[in-house]
């Protein structure tokens, strides 16, 4: 453990560190991989970044800031150090995870059929009916297999005990996958040899997998579905990635003036006349989604698709409405959505949450603004959000109105310590960065983790925040078998 | 195919052409004026309009500039980024079209329309100044790359026959105004000094005409004698071989048409396919004499009209199927020498930033 590691300080005192215990020695699955390490000098380590950087800009893998003059695109930064998450642990998030899922698609059911858990008080009726997200007109729709979130990518941290928590399930349009695939991709050229070294299990089944996901929600009794991506278009920040999937799974890549509806069925416009479609997998808002429902003034949506779903025509993925059930003050009643559908304890704890609508956690909210964490209940990508330890007076005052004039849109989580991992900063020294852990899950038949997930790692010293939007990158994360 | 896709494709095809031929009207225009030099000097400013006349954009440059000279037609044509036909606004354009169908295109067309975008992004006025026949130079061979890799790397069904379609029209389109423009300055040269027409200036220009077209060498391989204008004519609008002659081009895109909709000689089975077999069968019976007949500016210009209207037609015929209407003031300035807007509009882009979780 010579050079890189041999100089890297873990704080463990105050976080966990992934690959250094609290007694200061490394953690056996680290083993190999401090191992090569040590044998890198800092021209290997330069040599090897060259290669990642070539990759990625060849392959055009970039991001779109707002906010910035004219959408500027980026590379999105990567750190070459593998995150390492041995199988047992897996296997404690494969199980959370699917069991959470699972529960949250009941519940969806349930919200939008019978309502039985708020008619059982497990819930309070207003935080649902109230929700922006909660879709009224889709009350007693029935989606095929009565799946209505197909696509998921649950944020997943962990606390200074290495307990992993649940942060955020992402039921709507999850976006980073192609990060996932791109990163191994990256790593196999970079680090061959390290890589030979582990048993890795492997990623690059996903594409299928989601296609076989989409295939199998297509309406009942067609021939083989017709499957098509819809972006929002060319300047939407993960276009990039919507490309990506079409392609990888051999799918037409459509914008909302590529489909038609005629007789309550979606077409594709194509140079031979109109091909019809079965499966939408839409990155596209529900508010954009179709004029004729939604905002008006979309131009991304397809005049009546929502008609066509309700027909049962089309299957939409995700459906329509799931927003109601990530929003962050429904996340605070995850654990008894878990009890109240599958009666079993969660496999995977929430992190502490107090909702500014409940009077109590309001006064406490207000008090403890400068430590704790505020986020808006329908935000996401980091936006609308207040990080207390981080913050200046003014713009805790800011969140304090904010917050009493509309608490049902607001909660406050204690700032987590974000477990840390060795990353490097420069190429040649070794900082322990806060990541977290987003792995995706499909859900159709059956529910489908593939092993791993995109690490995101706060490459700003000290930086608790991962989205990319906000300056965070990315690292390969395996799941190894001992 | 998606008629989006293949709208994509038309236009990416369609810039990326224009961009060279750009490139060569201005890349022969200072040779020209080099080779002159005895009689007239580099900013002679008829030499200059010239090219302004070709892309029927005189009254935008008017309004952008004062005068005719090297410097601001160089500046117009290749980075005034109003100007929708400049070399950098053509590039441009052929990379957002390709962008947006950037999982139908192979990686390396991709690759080829980035470099050549960012080349242009490099580039200084002053570079251009100092180093025109490198810069031109660097265009046109970065057009015939981007067309020996679609060749060798799309697969050849209607993708590719969009991208052909695209190319040779606007080739075609291009030719027949260079030669238009060329004719009428050398006519109206001839008639205010007789005395050009009959020296060495003269075949000079005209060489000057063929260079253009990279057609000098060949020309001399069909026409031992002489280098005279009807000739010259015969083989830039005639020649069924060289592949920047009109006669080639227009064969080449009927082909094109006729491989996506299963038309033929006898038989065909949209407008577009029509006008085209119809402006291809005209061609191969016509003789210079005939061209004489007509006039050859009212000639070229028929033509050029009939190209707009084979264009407006495969626009119709593939890609405005079902298209909703759009409100005049969403579409970028229409082009003048179609009429049809093609890159994307960006009257979305608000919208399309919507976040991601």
């Amino acid at each position: 453990m010579i050079r890189f590691f041999e100089r890297y300080e873990a704080e463990t005192s105050q976080f966990f560190d992934e690959v250094i215990s609290k007694e200061g020695s490394p953690r056996s699955h680290y083993d190999k991989m401090l191992h090569r390490f040590s044998q890198f000098s800092v021209d290997d380590i330069k040599a090897r970044r060259e290669i990642v950087n070539i990759f990625f800009r060849n392959q055009g893998i970039t991001f779109t800031v707002y906010g910035e003059e004219e959408g500027v695109e980026r590379l999105f930064p990567f750190d070459l150090i593998p995150r390492v998450v041995p199988a047992n642990e897996w296997q404690t998030i494969e199980r959370g995870l699917t069991q959470r899922i699972t529960a949250l698609n009941a519940f969806l059911h349930d919200i939008y059929h019978g309502q039985k858990i708020l008619k059982d008080k497990v819930i309070p009726a207003e935080l649902i009916l109230g929700s922006q997200h909660f879709r009224r007109e889709f009350v007693g729709i029935n989606p095929p297999l009565g799946i209505y979130i197909h696509v998921t990518g649950s944020d997943i941290i962990r606390d200074g005990e290495g307990n992993y928590l649940v942060l955020e399930d992402n039921l709507r349009t999850p976006s980073g996958v192609s990060y996932m695939l791109q990163n191994r991709q990256a790593m196999k050229r970079a680090f061959p040899v390290l890589f030979d070294k582990y048993k890795i299990r492997p990623i690059e089944n996903y594409p299928q997998e989601l296609l076989r996901t989409l295939q199998e929600i297509g309406p009942v009794s067609r021939r083989e579905p017709n499957v098509v991506v819809l972006t929002p278009g060319i300047y939407n920040s993960a276009y990039f990635e919507h490309s990506f999937l079409a392609r990888q799974m051999g799918v037409e890549l459509t914008e909302g003036k590529d489909l038609v509806v005629n007789n309550n069925k979606v077409y594709t416009r194509t140079t031979r006349g109109l091909e019809q479609v079965d499966v939408v997998y839409r990155r596209v808002d529900d508010a954009y989604l179709d004029p004729l429902v939604f905002r008006p003034d979309s131009k991304l949506g397809v005049a009546g698709i929502v008609n066509a779903y309700r027909k049962g025509n089309v299957t939409l993925a995700n459906a329509i409405g799931c927003g109601v059930a990530d929003d962050k003050v429904i996340y605070s009643f995850v654990p008894e959505i878990i009890k109240y559908y599958l009666g079993e304890d969660p496999i995977l704890q929430n992190v502490p949450t107090w909702l500014a609508s409940n009077p109590a956690d309001l006064k406490y909210i207000l008090a403890n603004l400068d430590s704790l964490v505020v986020k808006a209940a329908n935000e996401s990508g980091g936006y609308g959000m207040l990080i207390g330890p981080e913050s200046t007076v003014e713009q805790q005052e800011n969140f304090a109105e904010m917050i009493v004039a509309n608490p049902r849109n607001y909660i406050a989580q204690p700032t987590i310590s974000l477990s840390r991992h060795p990353s490097f900063f420069n190429d040649t020294e070794l900082f322990g960065c806060h990541i977290d852990l987003r792995p995706y899950v499909l859900y159709g038949k059956t529910v489908t983790i593939v092993p791993g997930g995109l690490t995101r790692v706060a490459l700003k010293r000290g930086s608790l925040v991962v989205n990319s939007s906000q300056g965070g990158g990315s690292k390969d994360t395996w799941v190894v078998d001992e | 195919m998606l008629s989006r896709v293949a709208e994509s494709l038309f236009w990416m095809s369609r810039y990326f052409e224009r961009a060279e031929n750009t490139a060569r009207f201005l890349d022969v225009n200072f040779n020209l004026l080099l080779d002159l030099n005895k009689i007239t000097h580099i900013e002679n400013p008829s030499y200059w309009v010239a090219l302004i006349l070709v892309t029927s954009d005189k009254e935008r440059f008017n309004s952008l500039y004062d005068e005719y000279s090297a410097r601001t037609v160089t500046d117009y044509l290749v980075f005034n980024k109003s100007n929708p036909n400049s070399i950098t606004s053509c590039v441009g354009l052929a990379r957002e079209n390709a962008r947006s169908i950037i999982e139908s295109i192979s990686s390396e067309m991709w690759e080829q329309v980035n470099n050549l975008y960012h080349y242009l992004q490099s580039v200084t006025p002053q570079f251009v100044h100092n180093d025109p026949y490198g810069f031109y130079k660097e265009i046109k061979n970065a057009s015939h790359l981007f067309q020996g890799i679609t060749d060798n790397t799309f697969s050849h069904n209607e993708g590719w026959d969009f991208i052909q379609i695209a190319k040779y029209l606007e080739r075609t389109d291009n030719i027949a105004r260079l030669i238009d423009v060329k004719y009428h300055m050398l006519l109206s040269e001839a008639q205010s000094q007789p005395e050009l027409v009959a020296g060495s200036e003269d075949i000079i220009q005209w060489m000057a005409v063929l260079k253009s077209c990279s057609a000098l060498e060949a020309f001399r391989k069909v026409y031992l004698s002489k280098i005279d204008p009807d000739n010259i004519l015969r083989f830039l609008i005639l020649d069924r071989t060289f592949p920047r002659s009109i006669n080639f081009s227009v064969c080449a895109a009927e082909d094109a048409l006729w491989r996506i909709s299963g038309s033929s000689r006898h038989r065909y089975v949209n407008n577009a396919d029509r006008l085209i077999g119809k402006l291809e069968a005209e061609l191969s019976y016509t003789a210079i004499e005939d061209i004489f007949a007509t006039g050859l500016h009212n000639y070229l210009a028929d033509l050029e009209q009939r190209l707009v209207k084979v264009g407006e037609q495969v626009h119709l015929t593939y890609f405005a199927y079902h298209t909703p209407e759009i409100e005049s003031s969403d579409i970028e300035e229409a082009l003048p020498f179609t009429g049809i807007a093609g890159g994307r509009a960006n009257w979305s882009q608000a919208q399309q930033h919507q976040q991601q979780q």
